[in-house]
Parts: structure tokens; sequence; C-alpha cells
């Protein structure tokens, strides 16, 4: 069987396919875009026809300088009153539909992300730090959410808006619309401009918090060695760098609001002074009327917030289309672990399991071997324990059998069959797993041992927790047992979490169990107890045990000594520690001691 | 937010200038359209093309002074704005820092370290975003609605008919929005947790075949978000509207009454037609503010969690007029130590005496108070009775500084700042050369440790020392230790954790950092407890037994029993060995 590959970082999506795919999401909103678009051409609509009725109203009702007969205000006025009327309601829709549009897809992307995660390989989260995945899903949506809620249909308004303006402008004066529509322009050169300058200063102030953040967390987390060494001025002083980092990136980005943002508050002037000389020497004149004069005046105003948004909106498109890129390409481009095509399965319970490695090789995604042409049998209820000095491999031997990783020659047998001709949720189901840092998860310490069997009979959880030694301390945590764990509940302590892990792999009731150090927190006076309660509960469980410490080898039938990924030694460890060769170099000093 | 004013010191004149030049801004917006109205009556309904120039050519040099001052404006609120908030960072963090382990063992560190970042964030930015919008339209406001009062205070009077509606509706947007938005949040921080949980725990979550349950329990979390996010756009989307509505109604109100005046002839064109833009100016604001607001609340709600961590008294301080400790000999006495961290004592009338450069192991199980007089000696805490003298002054009349840094400290697990294996060795003492670093180094076997990783000693390490062995992180603690040369160690299991063979590396690490300096050993290991001069068994707060290796283990007691587990041997093993 060739080894499986799988790309675990895909290169981004370029412009193009991640807009066509973007359109592909928007479509399934496709009745409430139309409908968000056909409220914003009546926005447009009216919001011309409003300032057309108050031209009316001063042209025929109110200055009657160039006509004899004045006609009554009030129609005008109940026209305008209505039509208002009308646009708050086309307007509370717009708004509506177009950001619940946006709110769906940030939804539904968060959605996809999640689930592709819960498929990914282990390689996959190797190579990419928790902030990042994070992020793909949390933050990096907003662009995503703020361009389809909101940019799309209001880029296409604010087109409608220029045009519609600029047509009844020019058909009431096209030389003085020429003329006022100086300001507009650099209007959007400055917004764009401002937009493109703003998004990476404000970015680079969302790092410069995350610098302080860190700072921040090291002071806390190591608080006890700073205070022991009296060094609290150097924290302080590394603190208040990284403090001086976020004041001045934010006093940059004032500095750019500075040089952007009067402008797009003040450069309108520039059209309303045109109106009022140029629009006014042809009211002189008698080519426009007062009330032509005013809706210049407003229509002008109207426009500018829109040519303002498409400059926003550029940006943001931009924004967008990079960070869904990525996102693509990380749910195009991993695949999940695949499933055997021809799955096999394990043999009945309540057989027990062997476990078999074959020739095995492994290597990280090119790097260099960590195991090489290893063999090791370990017999249907054996426990094996696994010695090494640290980076021998031991991790990734027992990280072989869940199939967090497949070997990259040779094979791994279960039960006798191979694991990757089992169905993944079944292999998992047989195999128990201890890592070397526990992870534990926010939800009550009950729901924490029952994790790998929810329909756990209680009885039996206690008994795992007494083998364990969840039951020193389980009982007395402020709820008992119904305890929320983590950081919004108990911290547990280091020792205390191992425990937990240990009992959790036990309730499964897996017919191979696997331990990675199990017990490297815990206290040598609690070690010595639990290794020998911890015998009889893994009786006829086929167990590897990974272990830096001769007590924890104790539990073990057989040790094995894993070196520079070859098994060197493998005996029992009595015999062993006699042998004089690595077993006894590894923990022969911990005995000759005494 | 009086906490706040302390941080304007100095730049009192500065905030009073930005007051003015807000108020400059405000006045070249409307005065301008108070312009217009001069143009269009004295000039275009006139017929006088000179006047009309004049008034335009006034009218571009009021917007650009108006442009210019807009940008003073936003600089200028922004420094202040920073100003602030770097002080207070400061002194949360400087204030943090001094408080004992007693508080940051109570709190949670990701409590501890929200103040600093996200609640002094808050504040920030509403400081440096909220400050500029919050200034420009306090003074915007009543600038606007004076000017519409100016041009006819007829027709401002009218047209202020339709501020009631405006003014509850903001007050409801204000309410609702702000409620909503903090609902938001928790939501978002909620699916935000899971994330980070599933990532983080994902070999646990695939090994027990959880995927499907993570997914509903994500699911659920990221639906409710969504109605969430749904539900404030619902807001947003009444609110604008609403406010524009009540904009154009206004204007037609203006218009209807206008009419009338300008008909009888005690109103001109021109300040009809102004009325309907200098309108705009006063409903602007008050959108821009209802906006702000919940920002201000968050920073108020944000400001009230500082304070409390800046209320929290230091339980350890320096008394008045301590002084510094000279450099010590070593001497080290215990006095009657009685400590308890609530009601219980866990120390009931703990002495000895070490005397310069003497080594003391303290064995016994865990809980039963080893730490604790670890701590006490560090001055971490102090005792409820009887003292901690070195070279016989008690630490509690000395500078605590001048004391620790005469202190060495190497814990179970020692903490690695980010920065390099250099920089950590460094941290005790900063100016160390880099000849002294490396001379640390080698004493201790890091050099052998550096030379496997690229950089050598100048290798990064990720924060927390991940990538290293708890065995390498230790020496690396070791030769940090060795390097501040302090004159009383402490190792509290230094030695726990460690695989054999790295372990080895340490004890001769350990022989090289203990001589010639007063020690005091916690550990497991009979291998490391060896080397003490006299060994103190602690039982329940007490020492039950003390002596050399050989005369404890020549006793009846809870040393022998100890001695059995210290070294964790079978009884057959032990016989095969």
């Amino acid at each position: 069987m060739p080894p499986y590959v799988n790309p675990v970082d895909p290169p981004d999506l370029g412009l193009l396919p991640t807009f066509v795919r973007l359109l592909r999401i928007w479509r399934t909103q496709w009745k409430m875009g139309v409908f968000g678009l056909s409220c914003s051409f009546g926005y447009t609509l009216i919001s011309i026809a409003i300032p057309f009725l108050i031209q009316q109203a001063i042209d025929y009702s109110i200055d009657t300088t160039h006509h004899q007969h004045r006609k009554p205000l009030w129609p005008y006025l109940a026209a305008i009153a209505g039509l208002a009327a009308l646009r708050f309601v086309i307007n509370f829709n717009r708004r509506y539909a177009t950001a619940r549009i946006g709110v769906r897809i940030e939804a539904r992307m968060r959605e996809l992300l999640y689930q592709a995660y819960l498929g990914y390989p282990r390689a996959f989260f190797d190579r990419h730090a928790t902030g990042q995945v994070l992020s793909r899903a949390t933050n990096d949506l907003y662009p995503i959410r703020y361009f389809i809620g909101w940019g799309l249909v209001q880029g296409i308004q604010s087109v409608m808006m220029i045009v519609a303006a600029t047509i009844v402008l020019v058909l009431v004066d096209a030389r003085l619309a020429l003329y006022t529509a100086v300001a507009m322009p650099p209007i959007t050169v400055l917004a764009l401009r401002f937009a493109r300058r703003v998004s990476p200063i404000s970015r680079q102030v969302q790092a410069r918090k995350g610098d302080v953040t860190e700072s921040a967390d090291e002071a806390v987390v190591g608080i006890e060695m700073v205070q022991a060494f009296g060094r609290e001025d150097d924290i302080r002083e590394r603190f208040g760098e990284k403090a001086e980092g976020v004041r001045s990136t934010v006093l940059r980005q004032a500095g750019v609001e500075a040089r952007h943002l009067p402008g797009l508050y003040y450069l309108p002037a520039l059209s309303i002074a045109a109106v009022v000389f140029f629009g006014g020497r042809a009211v002189i004149g008698g080519q426009l009327t007062l009330g032509q004069f005013v809706l210049f005046e407003t229509l002008l105003l109207q426009l500018v917030w829109p040519l303002e948004a498409i400059g926003w909106i550029l940006d943001l498109a931009q924004r967008a289309l990079a960070s869904a890129g990525r996102s693509f390409a990380w749910l195009e481009g991993i695949e999940p672990l695949p499933e055997p095509e021809r799955p096999r399965h394990l043999p009945e319970p309540p057989a027990p399991l062997g476990v078999r490695f074959e020739r095995v090789a492994f290597a990280y995604g090119g790097e260099k071997d960590v195991l090489r042409d290893l063999d090791l049998v370990v017999e249907p209820g054996e426990i094996v324990a696994v010695c090494g000095p640290t980076g021998a491999g031991k991790t990734s031997l027992l990280n072989l059998l869940p199939r967090f990783y497949d070997p990259t020659e040779g094979r791994v047998l279960v039960g006798g069959v191979d694991t990757r001709d089992v169905p993944i949720a079944e292999l998992r189901a047989s195999v128990a797993l201890v890592t070397q840092r526990p992870i534990l998860f926010s939800v009550p310490l009950r729901e924490n041992l029952t994790a790998g069997r929810e329909d756990a009979d209680w009885e039996e959880v206690l008994a795992a927790c007494e083998a364990a030694g969840v039951d020193s301390f389980g009982a007395n945590l402020p709820e008992g047992y119904d305890t929320l764990i983590g950081e919004r509940g108990v911290n547990l302590s280091g020792g205390q979490r191992q425990r937990v892990a240990l009992a959790r792999a036990l309730v499964t009731g897996a017919r191979v169990v696997v331990l990675d150090d199990p017990l490297s927190a815990v206290d040598t006076f609690t070690e010595r107890r639990l290794v020998a309660r911890l015998r009889p509960a893994l009786e006829s469980r086929t167990v590897l045990v990974a272990t830096q410490r001769l007590s924890t080898v104790e539990i073990a039938d057989r040790a094995v000594v894993l070196e520079d990924g070859r098994i060197v030694e493998s005996g029992s460890p009595s015999e062993l520690l006699r042998a004089g060769g690595p077993f006894s170099t590894l923990f022969g000093d911990e005995v000759i001691a005494a | 937010m009086r906490r706040l004013g302390k941080y304007l010191e100095g730049r009192k004149l500065m905030a009073a200038l930005m007051i003015l030049v807000g108020g400059g801004n405000a006045a070249a917006q409307t005065g301008g359209w108070l312009l217009v109205r001069n143009a269009i009556d004295h000039g275009i309904v006139a017929g006088n093309e000179h006047h009309l120039a004049v008034v335009v050519a006034i009218y571009l040099v009021v917007a650009a002074a108006g442009w210019v001052l807009q940008a003073i404006l936003i600089r200028g609120l922004a420094t202040i704005g920073q100003a602030i908030v770097i002080g207070l960072r400061r002194d949360l963090f400087d204030h943090l820092t001094g408080l004992s382990l007693r508080y940051f063992s109570q709190q949670k560190a990701g409590w501890i370290i929200a103040r600093l970042t996200s609640d002094v964030d808050a504040v920030s930015d509403t400081l440096s975003q909220g400050m500029p919008t919050l200034v420009s339209n306090v003074i915007l406001l009543p600038t606007a609605v004076a000017a519409l009062l100016i041009a006819d205070w007829r027709l401002g009077l009218i047209s202020f008919a339709v501020l009631p509606p405006a003014l509850v509706l903001s007050r409801w947007f204000q309410r609702v929005s702000h409620a909503a938005n903090i609902e938001q949040r928790n939501r978002i921080a909620a699916v935000t947790a899971q994330i980070a949980e599933s990532v983080a725990g994902m070999a646990i979550v695939q090994a027990f075949n959880r995927e499907r349950r993570f997914q509903a329990e994500f699911d659920e979390l990221n639906d409710a978000n969504r109605v969430q996010a749904t539900y404030v756009q619902r807001i947003f989307s009444t609110f604008f509207p609403s406010i524009e509505f009540l904009g154009v109604l206004a204007m037609g109100i203006v218009l209807y009454f206008g009419a009338h005046l300008y008909q009888h002839g005690t109103l001109t064109i021109g300040t009809l037609i102004t009325a309907i833009y200098l309108l705009q100016l006063v409903f602007q604001p008050l959108q821009e503010l209802s906006d702000v607001y919940g920002q201000l609340q968050s920073a108020g709600a944000a400001m009230v969690k500082i304070a409390s961590i800046l209320d929290e008294e230091p339980e350890v301080r320096d008394r008045p007029g301590a002084k510094p400790l000279p450099r010590l000999a070593g001497d080290l006495d215990l006095d009657s130590l009685v400590f308890a961290y609530g009601k219980e004592p866990v120390l009931h009338g703990v002495s000895f005496r070490v005397p310069p450069g003497g080594c003391f192991a303290l064995v016994g199980e865990s809980g039963h108070g080893k730490s604790t007089l670890a701590r006490l000696i560090g001055r971490h805490y102090d005792p409820d009775e009887g003292a901690v003298r070195v070279d016989g002054i008690d630490v509690r009349d000395v500078q605590l500084r001048s004391y620790r840094r005469q202190l060495g400290v190497v814990l179970q697990d020692p903490f690695l700042f980010s920065g390099t294996i250099a920089s950590n060795i460094r941290f005790a003492k900063p100016d160390a050369t880099d000849a002294e670093v490396a001379q640390a180094a080698a004493a201790v076997g890091v050099d052998r440790v550096a030379a496997r990783l690229s950089g050598g000693l100048e290798h990064e390490v990720r924060e927390g020392g991940a990538g290293l062995s708890a065995g390498e992180r230790q020496l690396i603690s070791i030769a940090r230790a060795l390097l501040a040369d302090p004159r009383i160690l402490v190792l509290d299991e230094a030695t726990s954790n460690i695989d054999r063979p790295t372990e080895v590396l340490i004890e001769r690490a350990l022989d090289r950092l203990l001589k010639g300096r007063t020690s005091i050993i916690i550990a497991h290991r009979l291998s490391t407890v060896r080397r003490a001069d006299e060994i103190l068994v602690v039982e329940h707060g007490r020492i039950v037994q003390r002596g050399t290796e050989e005369e404890l283990l020549a006793q009846e007691g809870q040393f022998r029993r100890l001695a059995h587990t210290l070294d964790g041997g079978e009884p057959e093993l032990l016989a095969a060995g």
C-alpha cells in the first residue's frame, strides 16, 4: 500500500477562483440577495425623487419669481413625507436582508471550516499553530461577512446612485454639473487611499496588541520566577516596550486618519462652493431657478457617501477575497484521513487484541526517519513498557496505533488486521489513549471521565477513578464529580489532570490501551500507590506504556528500549536491569542509589 | 473615570486646547452654512456677483481652516488618549507584578491577563476611536442647534419638534444595542472557545471518536451566535433609517413653516434653504453619538474591572525605611515559623538554622509544607508568627528586592521566557557579558544542549520552553541561577520529572551551583538529597526527624519508610540491583 500523502499546507486560491466560490455561496441566498438589490433600486429612486420634489416645491409654491401662479405647498410635502416613510421601510429591509446574508454566510463558512478541522489529520495540526487555525474560523471571516453582507449590495447601490444623480444633474444643467463635480473624483481617490493605508496599520495595531498579550501572559505565568529573582523592573521595562509599540502604532494610525478623514469631510465644500458661485451666477442670469440650485446642492451632498463607499468596498473586497482564498484552500486542498476502501473488521470482543509492528518506518512530513525498520509484537493481554531517552521515538511509535499517523513503510496490525483497513471509528474505539500532556475539556469532571463512552455505568466509572487515583480528589472538589474543569471552573494540577486522563481511558473499556508517560507529573509517592492499583485494572487488555520512570516500568510484563528509532533491547525489567545494557543505563542508578 | 484623570497630569493644557480646536471645527462646519445663507440672500437674490464671489472665497477659507483644525483634533486626541492608555497599562502591570503569589494562585491567569489586555484595549479603543467622535459631536450638536436658532429662532424652535422623538429613539437604541452587543460578544466568545478547545485537544477528540458530539455542540453555539448577530443587525437596520426618516420629516416641517414666514416677508429664502442643511448637522451627531455610546459603556465596565486589580493591596511590601541588604555571608535562620493560607495553619512552628555555605534537604510527602517553607524563605509570603532571618536580620526589615537578588530559585517546572537561551540565562543578571553567560552555560552543561540546536545559545526558545525537554529546560534554569550568583539557593523539586541520563547531568550541574552557597533542597530522590549536610523530614507542618542520611536510616521512623519510596524500587528489583 502506498503511504498516504496529503498536503497540509496548500497554497491560497487566486482572486478569480475565490470570487467564483464566493458567488456560488452567495447564490444559495439568491432570493434574499435579489430582494436586497430590488430594495436598493427603490431606495435610489426615492432618494432622487425627494430632492426633485423639494425643487418643485421651491420653484412652484415658495419662490414664485419665475411663475405667476403659485401652487399649494402641501401636496409636495405630503408626497415627500409619503416617500420618506416608504424609503424607511425599503431601507430597513435592504439593510436587514443584506446583513442577514452576511451573517448566514459567515456562520456557514465557520461551520464548514470547523467540520473540516475535526477530520484533518494530525500532520495538519503539527503544521499550523492553534492561533492560526482559530483565527481562520473567526476573525478572518469578518471581511467576508461584511463584503457579502454589505459591500456587494452597497457597491451596486452606490453605482446606481451615482448614475442616477449624474443623469438628473446633466439634464438640469450639463455645464454646471461638470463644474460642480470638481470634488467628486478626489473624494473617491482619497477614500480608496485611506482604506488601503488604514487597514494594514489597523492590522499592525492588532499585532502589537497581541505582543502586549503575550508579554502579559508570560509575566503572569512566570511571576514566581520574576519575583524570586527580584527582576520586576526588567519585566516591566519589557512590557513597557510592548505597550509603547501599541501606542506608536495607534498614533501612526491617527496620523493616517488625520491626513485623510478631514479631507473626506471638507472636500465636499469645494462642490458646495462651486454650486454657490457658478450656480448662483446662473440664477442671477436667469438660466437656473432657485429650486434647481437647491437640487444641485442636495444631490451633490448625497453623492459624497456613495463615492466614499466605493473606496471602502474596493479595499474590503480585496481583504475578503484574500481571506476567503485562504479558507477555500484549506477546505479544498486538505483531505481528511481516508477511510479504507474495502474495510475489514477487528475480531469481535471480548477477544483481546494483539498488536504487531512490522518493519515500520516513520518520518514526519519529509524529515528524517524517526522510526526505522522497527519490529515489535505485543501479545494479547500483554503490558509492554517502551523506554528510551528523550527523542528516541516513543511518542511517534504510540501515535501510530490510533492512526494519528500512518507509517511511511511497513505496517501496524491490531488484532491481526492492518490499521489502515479498519474503519477509523472502529479502530479508535478499540484503542484508548492517554497523551503525554493530558487534555481535558471545559466540561464537568463527570463528562470528562465518560468522554470515551457516554453510556458508561457510574459504578464502572468510579472503579476506573479508583484505579487511576481520581478518587483521592474527585469527591473533594467543590461540586464533586460535577465540578466544572478548566479556565472557567477549577484548575486541576498537572498530576490530577493526568489521573483524570488515565481514568477516562480506562472507562472506555478499549481492548488496547496506549499510555504516553501517563504519570510523569504525579509525585513519586502517589505514583507508587497508583502503579499497584492500575495493574489489576489493566488485566486482559493489551497495553503499551511509554515512560521515563522505573516505578512505572514495574507495571509492565516486558520492557523494550527504543534508541534512534529502533528497538535495541527487550525483556522483563528485572532481567534487563541485570543485563547491564541500555536499560540499566537508563534506570540503573535509580536502584543502585539505594 | 476619575482614575483616568490622573494620567492627564501635564497634558491639561493640551486637553483644553483640543476642546478649543473642536469648537473651531464645529464653528467652521456650521459657519460655512451661514455663509451660504449670506451668499444666497445678499449675492444671488440681490444679484450682486461681486458679493457672491467674496463670500464664496471666505467660505473656502473657512472650510480649509476646518480641514486643518480637524486634522489637529484627530492627532491631538489620539496623543492624549494614548498617553492615558500607556499610563494605565504600565501602572496596572507594575502594580500586578508587585502583588504576592497568593493573588496569582487565587485568580486565574486568564482573568488577570484579560484585565491587562482586552479591558485596557476597550479603554484604548474608546479613547482613540470614540474620543474624536465624542468630542467633535458633543461640541457640534449644540453649535448646530445654536446656528439654527441664530439663522432664525422661530424656524429653529419649530424644527426641534422632531427632536424629542429623535432623542427617545437614540436612547432606545443606546440601551438595546448595548445589551445586544454584549450578548453578541459573549456568544462569539463561546464559539471561539469551542474552536480553540477542539483544536488544542484535537488528538483526544479524534482518538475518542468525539467528532460528532463536538460538531453538534459547535453547531448549537454557532447558531446561537448567528441568531444574535441577526438580532443586532435588526436593531441597526431599524435605528439608522428611522433617524433618516425623522430628518426628512423635520425638513418638511421647516419647508412648511418657512414658506409661510417667507410669504409674510419675515424670512429670507437663504435662511429657509440653509435651515434644511443645518438640520442635517443636528441629526448627524445624534447618530454618531448613539454609535459610540456602546463603546463608552464597555470602557466604563472595563475600568471597573481594572480598578479591582489596582485596589488590591500588595501583601508583601517594604516597610517604611527598609534598608538595602548588604552582601550576605549566608546564615539562614528560620525561627518558629507559623503560617496559614486560610484558617488551618500549614506550618506549626518550624525552626532550623543553616550556617553560611551549609546545605539542608527537606523531604516528606507533598502537601506537608515543604514548598510553603521555600516560599517563606523567598519572602513570597510573610509568616504569621516567627521570623526568617538572614545574617541575623529579619527579612521584613530590608528592601525586598535587595534580598531577592541574593536569592536563587530552581523550581520543578522551570519557566522559560520567549527569547534566546542566552537571554533566558541572562534573565537574572541582565548586565552580564556574553562571556559570562557562555561560562555559566558551560559550567552546567547547557553548552552541550545548545550545540544540538540551531543557533546554539542564540537558539530561540518558544514561549514556555516548548521544544525543549524538561531536563534541558532545567539545565537552563540552573545556569540562570548560577549566573545570578546568589548567596542563598532554594531548589524545589528540581530533579523530579527528568529521565535518568539527564538527571545525572543535572546532579553534576547542581554540585557546581551549590558550591560555597547556603542552600535548601526539596526533593523526592535520594540521590539528590544525599548531598545535604543535614536532612529534615517534614510532616504535617512540623519537622519530625533530622540528621544525616546514615543517622536517619539507622533510626526507626518516617525517613526509612520514605527512603524506600524515594527511589521507587520494588523490593525484588532492589535485591536484583
